[in-house]
């Protein structure tokens, strides 16, 4: 628990009565994230403006789940991306409202170039760090390198070490924010996984007036964009001698921030019967050895400490609540007295000696003229669990010091050399052979007209060709995605490079150290597919031409993106078609954001749900219609365009045929393949074949190409006879079962509506080529 | 409710380390969460829960852990259970691919999701000594058309000294309640069934026998093996892996005598199982042909069964060796290190 009973006592002798609860508290067991989403319902905030991303991502979740229970009004903005939403959140701010947001690792990173202006525009508001490592490679596990890129932002960060902590500092934060002298948005930070997703015991305010009550009403006297009477210009161009005199500015709220925070934590310890000093310090009396150490990892340290001062060991552990601004003067009181500090640090600053906190509880020390010897020693990185008895060992290696032995100042705590002689290190498959993928599907164009004319051969003749994915990768049973990528890739003959964006085929297909790729692969950002393949084709040109590469057959270069990929990614994937690079783009849709939970994306269907669109209390699932990446990329004009699914496979065979022709001969294609997450649809594993077929006969997900602009329809239901309505694809899938129920019929209806249209659309494309 | 098993395990009752080993999908994730929610809402005690959490999928092996320890004492660590004074196997099939009982204290509690006895499980888990739960939480769960958990629960009610099964029985209302009331009744049954139907034999330490202190594994890709940045430089090397406890009681049966060899299987296998062969048909031309289910890499999804033009391919409940004795085996050229 965040507060020690010694704590309590220390922190009232000095400043405080006993504490005393005048106000109802629940007693609960819970996690960061859902305590953050409870801070942030019961405030209310106006806005959030957010994009999923692992850890963090369950905090919208849960207010999404609690505003289908009507317990917040706030208004959730799913942006394009993590940039996107902290422009959200950031038009929101100067619009005068309240404003709250969530992140962790790469998404803070992408969000980064954000973080500077919303501070130095003095916009406040309030955002969740939900810490994990930052690629690459990618690991989606807990450490502090993405909260280490955020402390030069200008943001106040308080530290919140367990559950607990998640929501009482959320609750400070915003008062520090909107602070008169402070004014800045304001950083919660808490562990990934070690905090975000462990339950523990808990309390928070039974009435959310009381924390209404804490935060007081948004204060209305700054300026902001809605005021016809005051207008004002928010963002003006400032260069010299202005923008130093904003920025001292800055500095000066951000050092305020420091007093502010005390009487915020002083006030709030008088509601909530917690305190929360600047700096945490455990076991400090006389101890001579010290562990400084941020977030949860400091609980476990303490167990060590209890463990060593039983053995007549005086240690202590420090760790600082408010890490920006640095509480130097809290940090060199306690640490005066301490011989040997081990800064023990869960991200490296690299090169530098030692990390950013070592750096700064030497340079603390130093202005005391203390002569401590500080030791700096990294763990945890990527998740690496934090036992107690690592923390006991450090504090040995520092006792050791102590006792005048010696030991590194900087160094790694936790890796090991690993076995040479570990077989599995060495063994794979022997590469594909060009007789393997080659000699199956052939595409010829017709010397007068132009028309490519593509020969396929049956399925039964196709599993003779060697698939480029093995098996023993972890989709989930009945997942389409491999499904479709080699229905595709059937139709590619020869080598390929692949890249996959971040998403469960990437994640499945790659947990280290194995890989099912036989072919070369890469794998850089969730959103950035399109940039790095457009590079990496480039190179392989400009190889070609000064000779040093000796391939026979060019190889076939192809990105593969979920809709997800799709969407964050939109505009390097469209920069990519306007540069119009020879490479294929292939996105696997399953209509969600189905690597991190099922999160809406813009693919997913208006009305179906999913974990950031729920369904109840007036809400119907997603408020918006699907977006039609097909013809974003046909209105880019790239040769060619496609759509395609594993239930007409032999369509999506002569598409891949097809899209290799132009990516060889002409320039990008891009392709959208319909795949199935029984999972997330709350479909039977064995159904997907027949879902995403019936997807294609209800005319949701028309089958089609647009060659040079021109579009056929590969497969048309009604010349058929085969065309079934939108009720009968979506009674096939848990997720869209309540749009049959009759309270949802105008739903149903819009959406009905949306796919006619669409399909007229189509239709009059097909049939006139200047359309 | 009669507790007379418990004592079987005395000694753990102030406290208790339980970690939960199954596959995602069977809701280990959500009886985790209901026992140490009932420990701390109703039994009076401190909790701990978390799960592990990787780029885990449906099907693949996943843990919970729940520390419950008396209201006083804090618990500081976020750290996984190693060394557990209880597991519960969810998935019996994981005993084939996991070491669900690392760090299983010597007189710890194992309780099992199976059919078998107690010594059966013994010799399949490699537990020396401790003491061995089996409960068919699969049967019970199928008959009460609810998931394996709550079976599994009432199971551990029954042998967990500090678990008191009328309050996580409550959780359990009231968890279902808020969100499947349909499923309320049907879950306190399975729970009640799980609770009942245990089979429980001890296994003692034989006299002066010394245990084997718990060892943490360490990976063989090191700062001095791993190549630089990350990259893997095995290609394909995922054949290795054996996928079969992602099935969760059932797999594709295949008879050859039905099978036109059309490819539709094939096509549609998430996980490529389906193992080809060139020959000759009757007239001396080369087609490929059938030859059989990869089942190391069958998660048991179906798919094939439903595309399958004639009946070559049916459902079948797997049975122990079924797979293993009716495997063909994929033919990799696999370059080993």
């Amino acid at each position: 628990m965040a507060i020690s009973e010694q704590k309590i006592k220390t922190t009232a002798d000095n400043t405080l009565q006993e504490p005393v609860i005048p106000y109802e508290q629940v007693i609960d067991f819970r996690s960061g994230n859902e305590m953050a989403a409870r801070a942030a319902a019961q405030i209310n905030y106006h806005v959030m403006g957010y994009f999923p991303i692992t850890p963090s991502t369950e905090i919208a979740e849960y207010l999404d789940e609690m505003k289908t229970h009507g317990e917040h009004d706030m208004v959730m903005v799913p942006a394009d991306g993590e940039h996107g939403a902290a422009g959200v959140c950031f038009g929101a701010a100067a619009a005068g409202g309240r404003v709250f947001n969530a992140t962790s690792s790469q998404g803070f990173l992408y969000m980064m170039e954000e973080m500077p202006a919303q501070s130095g525009t003095r916009l406040p508001m309030v955002m969740n760090l939900v810490t994990r490592t930052v690629s690459g490679p990618l690991d989606i596990r807990g450490d502090h390198s993405d909260l280490y890129s955020g402390l030069n932002i200008g943001w106040p960060i308080l530290l919140a070490r367990d559950p607990q902590a998640v929501y009482d500092m959320n609750v400070m934060a915003l008062r520090i924010a909107e602070h008169a002298d402070v004014r800045l948005p304001v950083l919660v930070a808490s562990d990934g996984f070690f905090t975000s997703h462990t339950k523990r015991r808990v309390q928070y305010f039974k009435n959310r007036e009381v924390v209404q009550q804490f935060v007081g009403p948004a204060p209305k006297n700054y300026p902001h964009v809605l005021d016809p009477s005051h207008p004002v210009t928010i963002g003006p161009y400032m260069n010299d001698p202005d923008l130093m005199n904003n920025k001292y500015q800055q500095s000066l709220a951000m050092y305020r921030a420091e007093a502010i925070y005390d009487q915020v934590a002083e006030e709030y310890a008088q509601i909530s019967g917690r305190s929360y000093p600047k700096v945490d310090a455990y076991q400090m009396q006389n101890a001579k050895v010290v562990m400084f150490i941020l977030n949860s990892a400091a609980e476990t340290a303490k167990d060590a400490a209890d463990k060593l001062r039983s053995e007549g060991l005086q240690v202590g552990v420090v760790s600082p609540n408010l890490l920006r601004p640095f509480p130097k003067q809290a940090i060199q009181k306690i640490l005066a007295d301490a011989q040997v500090i081990l800064v023990a640090e869960r991200s490296d600053e690299f090169g530098a000696h030692g990390p950013n906190l070592t750096q700064e509880v030497k340079a603390a020390l130093q202005e005391l003229g203390s002569h401590a010897r500080v030791l700096s020693r990294v763990y945890g990185l990527g998740g690496r669990e934090f036992y107690p008895d690592d923390a006991e060992n450090l504090f040995r290696t520092a006792w050791t010091v102590l006792e005048g032995g010696e030991s590194a100042n900087f160094d790694y705590y936790g890796v090991n050399p690993g076995n040479p002689e570990a077989k599995a290190a060495h063994t794979r498959l022997q590469p594909l052979t060009k007789e393997e993928t080659t000699g199956f599907v052939s595409v010829t164009q017709d010397a007068s007209t132009g028309a490519l004319k593509v020969k396929v051969p049956s399925l039964r003749a196709l599993t003779g060709k060697a698939k480029r994915v093995t098996p023993g990768h972890g989709a989930c049973p009945g997942c389409g995605i491999f499904p479709g990528i080699e229905t595709f890739l059937k139709g590619i003959e020869g080598d390929v490079v692949v890249l996959y964006q971040t998403g469960c085929a990437m994640v499945t297909s790659t947990g280290y150290p194995y890989t099912s790729h036989r072919v070369n692969y890469l794998h850089n950002l969730f959103q950035n597919g399109g940039a790095t393949l457009s590079g990496t084709v480039e190179m392989f040109w400009e190889r070609k031409r000064r000779g040093e590469i000796e391939v026979g057959d060019d190889p076939t270069f192809i990105m593969v993106s979920g809709d997800g990929g799709m969407d964050i990614g939109m505009g390097s994937a469209l920069g990519a078609a306007m540069r119009n690079h020879k490479m294929i783009i292939l996105e696997y849709d399953n209509e969600g954001y189905m690597n991190t939970g099922a999160q809406l994306s813009y693919s997913t269907p208006l009305g179906h749900l999913t974990s950031t669109s729920g369904v109840g209390n007036g809400r119907y699932g997603k408020t918006f219609q699907h977006k039609d990446m097909p013809q974003l990329m046909a209105a880019a004009n790239i040769p060619y365009v496609f759509t395609g699914v594993e239930a007409f496979a032999l369509d999506l065979v002569r598409k891949g045929a097809k899209a290799q022709w132009y990516a060889q001969h002409e320039g990008m294609a891009y392709g959208k393949i319909l795949i199935s997450c029984p999972l997330n649809w709350k479909a039977p594993e064995d159904a997907g074949t027949r879902i995403v077929g019936a997807a294609v006969k209800s005319c949701f997900f028309p089958l089609y190409d647009v060659e040079h602009g021109i579009t056929t329809l590969t497969y048309n239901p009604e010349d058929k006879g085969e065309r079934v309505p939108v009720e009968d694809w979506l009674s096939q899938m848990g997720k869209t079962k309540h749009l049959l129920k009759a309270e949802n019929e105008p739903v149903l209806q819009e959406f009905k509506d949306e796919v006619e249209r669409r399909w007229q659309r189509l239709k009059a494309k097909s049939e006139n080529p200047l359309l | 409710m009669s507790s007379e098993l418990k004592t079987v395990a005395v000694r753990h009752q102030n406290n208790a380390e339980i970690r939960l080993e199954s596959i995602g999908g069977l809701g280990a994730n959500l009886a985790g969460k209901m026992l140490a929610e009932a420990g701390v809402l109703r039994m009076g005690l401190n909790g701990w829960n978390a799960a592990s959490y990787g780029s885990e999928k449906k099907g693949t092996p996943v843990k919970s852990y729940v520390r419950l320890t008396p209201p006083d004492v804090q618990i500081r660590g976020a750290n996984p259970i190693e060394e557990p004074d209880v597991v519960g196997v969810f998935h019996e099939a994981l005993f084939k691919t996991q070491n669900c009982i690392a760090g299983l204290k010597t007189d710890g509690i194992l309780v099992v999701n199976t059919t078998k006895t107690p010594e059966q499980i013994r010799k399949e888990s490699g537990l020396h000594t401790g003491t061995v739960v089996c409960v068919d939480a699969m049967g019970i769960s199928v008959e009460e058309k609810t998931r394996v958990n709550t079976a599994m629960l009432g199971a551990l009610c029954r042998v967990v000294p500090i678990l008191d099964p009328d309050k996580v029985r409550d959780v359990i209302r009231d968890t279902f309640q808020g969100k499947y009331p349909g499923l309320t009744e049907a879950n306190i049954r399975t729970f009640d069934r799980g609770y009942a139907e245990v089979t429980v034999q001890e296994f003692p330490p034989e006299a002066g026998e010394i245990p084997q202190p718990f060892v943490r594994p360490v990976s063989d890709f090191g700062y001095q093996t791993q190549n630089p940045g990350g990259i893997i430089n095995t290609a394909g090397n995922s054949v290795l892996k054996d996928m079969s406890a992602s099935r969760q009681g059932f797999l594709p049966d295949l008879n050859l005598a039905e099978c036109i060899h059309c490819g539709n299987c094939d096509q549609v296998c998430p996980d490529m199982c389906f193992v080809w062969e060139p020959k000759e048909n009757e007239k001396g031309r080369t087609f490929m042909f059938l030859q059989g289910i990869d089942y190391q890499y069958c998660k048991g999804c179906l798919k094939c069964v439903d595309v399958c033009p004639t009946s070559a391919l049916t459902q079948l409940r797997e049975e122990d060796l079924y797979a293993e004795e009716h495997s063909v085996k994929h033919d990799f050229p696999i370059i080993v290190g």
